[in-house]
């Protein structure tokens, strides 16, 4: 009885010992230690032995079977151990499963970050609506009677209204000023605000020129400040939008709406402002015009040029988007092509 | 206008060692951006004078001559030639190999080289005067007839750009950069500047010293207000020549194409200092009288190829006793040319308003140097800088002339602006304070006089800057700062005091509403024009009886501007099926309509302009995309923090499936409209084998949240029970009817699929949902979840005829 024990010792840790996975296992389990195991087989026969053989033979069963179980955990143990949830190796070359997101606009996102910018010193957002008049798009802004920007061919009039004058002549606005004089009529000094929006040139389009274009305009007035105060502002932003300090020149320029006015270019970021085909070959691109607030536009403002004064400065967001990512073509913005803006996510 | 550097350095003595490249950039800063500096001499290289020592015939062909010719180097060398003046001791200019020409003056230039000629070596060419831009110069009758330079001071290899005085560097700079400053449209204009920017003196411009006794020519004006002088000199011994090279080539650098002597005169006077002038032939003026006027009705002027040009009273003429001869200050007619008969002229320096000359060559739509120059305003003050520059050179290139009369009729000056500027507002609007002696030279330089009294200057503006461009103290403070640079002012910081904060919630909400649509929804976000093109307005079906439409619209069929985003959206869905089958778009834009809306001020009465919000989902399964664009506008308020907006089916949007649209309402109005393209639509509009989902909002009738607001809520302390339910019901019963009659007996009711197939008895539907209950304050037994659930199937079996699906 004794030897035929000890060969199911032998036999069941070798079959615990050959085992493949935690399935095997919990048949060998049962095998083993089950209530239709061999061992319990053995017990069953027991019958016919004396008390003392039964008291040895039993204990020496119960300590197989202790045996057993300890093997077979420690077996699972190492099973589990060496586990993997996959039946089978993957190709991990394979890509990842996509994450779907569209995406803003880029001018949008810039418009963001702009927005970002100038909440930080204390700007408002301010927006005037498309469609505007001569007289807040031109009138109040000190253009001359004749100026050519009045034209047919340089700006956008509502049929019939085309032949008549002042606050009756309505236009897409040509630029983003007229609000300037809409919100401090209606707010007041001192202000400091952004006003972002599209505007609209009757033009030739070509890859540099576009009919609708978005721009950024911000308006500082107060007392005391001087128009040097600019610099600082317009750095602030260009480091903001580009990441680094992003060289610039403050040039003179001239605005029926500023005295004095300057332009501001920063250096070419495609050539580094060595001079290439997108800065016409001289290492600067023209982003911001601005300027001290002249004191005609203040007064249709409704306040005291002398008590009062401050500066525009104005965003060509097109333009510094091409600049941000090297665009070649600003009539891509208005084309709605998926081709170019999901390059943009 | 084109400015030659060698012209500005007779003027100015610049500093040494400065480049052509440091002027333009230093011009650019402070006065009027260069677009562009030239090196004229660059297209000459390797183009010199040769002598022909010998011209013999071409063995192989009849029209080809080999011409040995001395070009200056160690031996002549042999060059063939087809010209038909060749001469033997012709001085005549050759193109050596390297050289760039243009082959019979036309197209792009070509690089010599030492090629053979019908087997005959040709060491470069004997040019034609159009081949190596010498056409200014010498003008030629015959493609074959080369240059001669016969009369010239010239020896054989000198280079030919020495010869035409082309060894210059030409500024180039664009014209509407200029339109605010009359004073800068002559080469003595850039010059003063140069002399501010540089700090160095300004030369005078030469004098002319004339005979005060000379008998007076007639002139009359009678338009007082549009003609404020008129100087008319009357000169003998005139004639058609040519003028010299060095005038001829400051004409050619500035643009301007020479025609005869005292035409070049005339311009190269306006091209130096800004002055136009006009040369009459004196025997075309009939009556020695000359007469300013307002043209008479029906007036017509002749114009040298026998048109005429019809006038109107308000267009002011320059007339003789018997016609008009002349549009003023905007161009000549017959009787002012100078022709091969000429012998004497009557030379007219005179000035016109800015606004007469504005208006008449508006009508004419044609700008000319003269009128350009007036346009701007020029001071009356210049007529003196006219005549004695153009007298000087007249005496000069004919001296055998005689000024036999001359009247200088003077009714209107250019008196000079006088200002007032205070040391205390220089200081605060310039940021710091400059030093007195400092803005003295400044100013003086740029030919203002002033005189500085306790604490302020009074500023008296040259006429030249008086005509409208300098008339404030902050155009005088301007000034100060351009010369200065702009960049030479140290960027000041800007304080700020935060007495308010920044809320802006409408702009928060335009925002999140962008983010979620693009970031949590997969949406493109694109911008369209304003004009739409009319096919997809008809398209989309939408009303234009209050659109707007544009006076000269950039194209004849997008004259319409927008009066939804529908028609813009359609034509982009369009462009995008060339490359993609599933996409979706939105855009946020304003869009118009007649109406009243006066934001400002009560006399400007704007059209109505609402900002609206519009999407679209392009994909095959029709079903799929109408609930997902559902989807989208029922989580906008939760997810935007907006106050909230209903869909209900109330009235069909014009472009909308009929069986699938809903409206969009708040506070029981319609705000907007979803819905499937109709077929109808899809098919007008060429929107093929998909189907699209389109959404339109309102976006001003959206509320924003002025912060969070929905309230916490304690977590259950109980499990909630959760179970699904699959029914069957009459495909009719709306989901809504099904919530309805559950929702009072459940904590949570939602809706989980819906299915017609194969398994599902015809005119049924299956609905599965899912319930969640709970019983307040205790752990439900099954026995209750189990009377739960049925009073909730009894009761869907009641109000909606629903029986359980059996799998």
């Amino acid at each position: 009885m004794k030897e035929k024990l000890e060969e199911i010792k032998t036999k069941g840790l070798e079959k615990i010992e050959n085992v493949k996975n935690t399935e095997e296992l919990e048949e060998v389990r049962k095998e083993l230690t089950g209530k239709n195991s061999t061992l319990s087989e053995v017990l069953k026969s027991m019958k016919s032995l004396s008390p003392d053989e039964k008291k040895s033979i039993g204990m020496l069963a119960t300590e197989i079977k202790g045996v057993f179980a300890e093997n077979i955990n420690h077996k699972e143990k190492e099973l589990i151990a060496s586990m993997s949830v996959l039946k089978e190796p993957i190709d991990l070359t394979i890509p990842g499963k996509k994450v779907t997101r569209g995406a803003l606009h880029p001018i949008t996102q810039m418009r963001y970050d702009l927005n970002d910018a100038f909440l930080s010193l204390g700007f408002e957002v301010y927006s005037e609506d498309d469609i505007s008049s001569e007289k807040y798009a031109f009138d109040n802004l000190n253009f001359a009677k004749e100026h050519p920007a009045r034209q047919s061919m340089d700006t956008y009039w509502i049929k019939g209204t085309e032949e008549k004058e002042g606050s009756e002549r309505l236009c897409l606005r040509p630029h983003l000023t007229g609000g300037s004089v809409r919100y401090l009529q209606k707010h007041g000094a001192p202000a400091r605000f952004v006003y972002p929006g599209g505007a609209y040139r009757n033009e030739t389009t070509d890859a540099r020129h576009e009919r609708a274009f978005v721009q950024y305009e911000a308006l500082i007035v107060d007392k005391d400040i001087s128009f040097s105060s600019g610099m600082v502002l317009i750095q602030t932003i260009l480091e903001k939008v580009f990441g680094r300090k992003i060289n610039t020149r403050m040039r003179e320029g001239f605005f029926p709406f500023t005295e004095p006015g300057y332009e501001i270019d920063m250096e070419c970021l495609v050539c580094g402002g060595k001079g290439c085909k997108v800065c016409n070959h001289n290492g600067w691109i023209e982003v911001m015009p601005g300027g001290v607030i002249h004191p005609n536009v203040l007064k249709s403002a409704g306040l005291d040029s002398e008590e009062w004064t401050g500066f525009y400065i104005n965003i060509g967001l097109d333009r510094l988007v091409m600049m941000r990512y090297g665009v070649d073509d600003v009539r891509l913005f208005h084309s709605t092509d998926l081709r170019f803006l999901k390059q943009f996510k | 206008m084109r400015v030659s550097l060698n012209e500005i350095k007779k003027y100015v003595d610049l500093p040494n060692n400065l480049s052509d490249k440091q002027i333009a950039y230093d011009m650019t800063l402070r006065t009027v951006e260069v677009d562009e500096v030239e090196d004229v001499s660059k297209k000459y290289h390797d183009i010199v004078v040769g002598r022909i020592l010998e011209v013999k015939k071409h063995p192989n062909a009849d029209r080809l001559r080999i011409c040995i010719t001395d070009i200056g180097e160690d031996k002549p060398v042999q060059i063939v030639c087809g010209g038909s003046n060749l001469y033997e001791g012709e001085y005549v200019v050759v193109s050596k190999p390297g050289a760039e020409v243009v082959w019979h003056g036309e197209g792009e230039p070509v690089k010599v080289e030492e090629t053979k000629m019908r087997g005959e070596t040709s060491y470069g060419m004997i040019c034609a005067s159009s081949e190596v831009y010498l056409s200014d110069f010498f003008p030629s009758t015959d493609e074959t007839e080369i240059i001669d330079l016969k009369g010239i001071e010239c020896k054989p290899g000198d280079n030919i750009s020495d010869i035409v005085e082309m060894n210059d560097t030409v500024l180039e700079i664009d014209n509407k950069s200029l339109s605010n400053r009359p004073d800068l449209w002559g080469h003595y204009g850039i010059a003063r500047e140069l002399s501010a920017i540089y700090n160095v003196p300004l030369k005078n411009l030469p004098k002319y010293e004339l005979d005060r006794n000379l008998p007076e020519y007639h002139v009359e004006i009678q338009e007082i207000e549009k003609c404020h002088r008129y100087v008319a000199v009357e000169i003998d011994g005139i004639y058609e020549k040519e003028s010299p090279i060095w005038m001829k080539s400051l004409l050619s650098k500035a643009g301007q194409r020479p025609i005869n002597a005292i035409v070049d005169i005339t311009n190269y006077v306006m091209m130096i200092v800004g002055q136009p002038l006009h040369a009459f032939d004196r025997t075309h003026v009939s009556g020695e009288k000359i007469i300013v006027r307002n043209a008479k009705e029906n007036e017509e002027l002749l114009l040298l190829d026998n048109n005429t040009s019809k006038l109107t009273t308000d267009d002011l003429v320059i007339c003789d006793e018997n016609a008009a001869m002349a549009l003023a200050g905007i161009r000549g007619g017959k009787k002012d040319s100078i022709l091969p008969d000429t012998k004497g002229i009557v030379l007219e320096v005179a000035n016109f308003s800015a606004s007469t000359i504005r208006k008449t060559g508006k009508r004419f739509a044609e700008k000319t140097d003269a009128s350009i120059r007036y346009e701007k305003g020029i001071d009356t003050q210049r007529v003196d800088e006219g005549v004695n520059l153009a007298l000087r050179l007249i005496k000069e290139i004919f001296p055998d002339s005689k000024i036999v009369k001359y009247k200088d009729t003077y009714p209107n000056e250019t008196n000079k602006n006088k200002i007032k500027i205070s040391e205390k507002f220089l200081d605060k609007r310039l940021g710091k304070k400059i030093p007195r002696e400092q803005i003295e030279q400044i100013l003086t330089s740029l030919g203002y006089e002033l005189s500085y009294n306790n604490g302020e200057y009074e500023v008296i503006v040259p006429t030249w800057r008086s005509t409208g461009d300098v008339t404030i103290k902050d155009d005088v403070m301007g000034d100060i700062a351009r010369i200065l640079s702009f960049d030479s002012f140290e960027a000041k910081p800007i304080n700020i005091t935060i007495e308010q904060p920044i809320i802006q919630n409408d702009i928060t909400l335009d925002r999140r509403i962008r983010e979620y649509l693009s970031y949590s929804c997969d949406f493109y976000e694109i911008y369209t024009y304003p004009w739409i093109d009319e096919k997809y307005i008809h398209t989309a079906k939408i009303d234009t009886t209050s659109s707007l439409l544009l006076a000269t619209p950039p194209a004849p069929e997008l004259a319409y501007l927008r009066s939804s985003l529908i028609p813009g959206m359609l034509e982009a869905i369009v462009k995008n099926l060339r490359y993609y089958d599933e996409f979706k778009l939105f855009e946020c834009a304003e869009i118009y309509q007649k109406g009243d809306y006066r934001p400002s001020s009560k006399d400007e009465i704007l059209p109505i302009q609402d900002n609206y919000l519009t999407g679209c989902i392009v994909g095959k399964d029709a079903k799929e995309i109408f609930y997902e664009a559902k989807g989208i506008i029922e989580n906008m308020t939760r997810y935007c923090h907006m106050e909230s907006i209903k869909l209900e089916k109330i009235e069909k949007p014009a472009w909308a499936d009929k069986n699938a649209y809903l409206n969009i309402t708040k506070d029981n109005e319609i705000i907007g409209s979803l819905g499937l393209l109709s077929v109808q639509t899809m098919t007008e509009s060429k929107i093929k084998r998909t189907n699209v989902a389109i959404f339109e909002i309102n976006f001003d009738k959206l509320v924003p949240y002025n912060s969070r607001t929905n309230k916490y809520e304690r977590l259950p302390e109980l499990p909630l029970v959760e179970k699904d339910l699959s029914i069957l019901v009459d495909k009719e019963v709306s989901w809504k009817k099904i919530e309805e009659s559950v929702k009072s007996m459940a904590k949570e009711v939602e809706f989980i699929d819906e299915y017609k197939g194969n398994q599902i008895p015809n005119g049924k539907k299956s609905i599965t949902l899912k319930v969640r209950i709970l019983n307040e304050g205790t752990t439900m037994t099954s026995e209750q979840i189990n009377e739960k659930m049925n009073t909730i199937l009894n009761t869907l079996d009641k109000e909606c005829g629903a029986t359980l699906r059996t799998e």
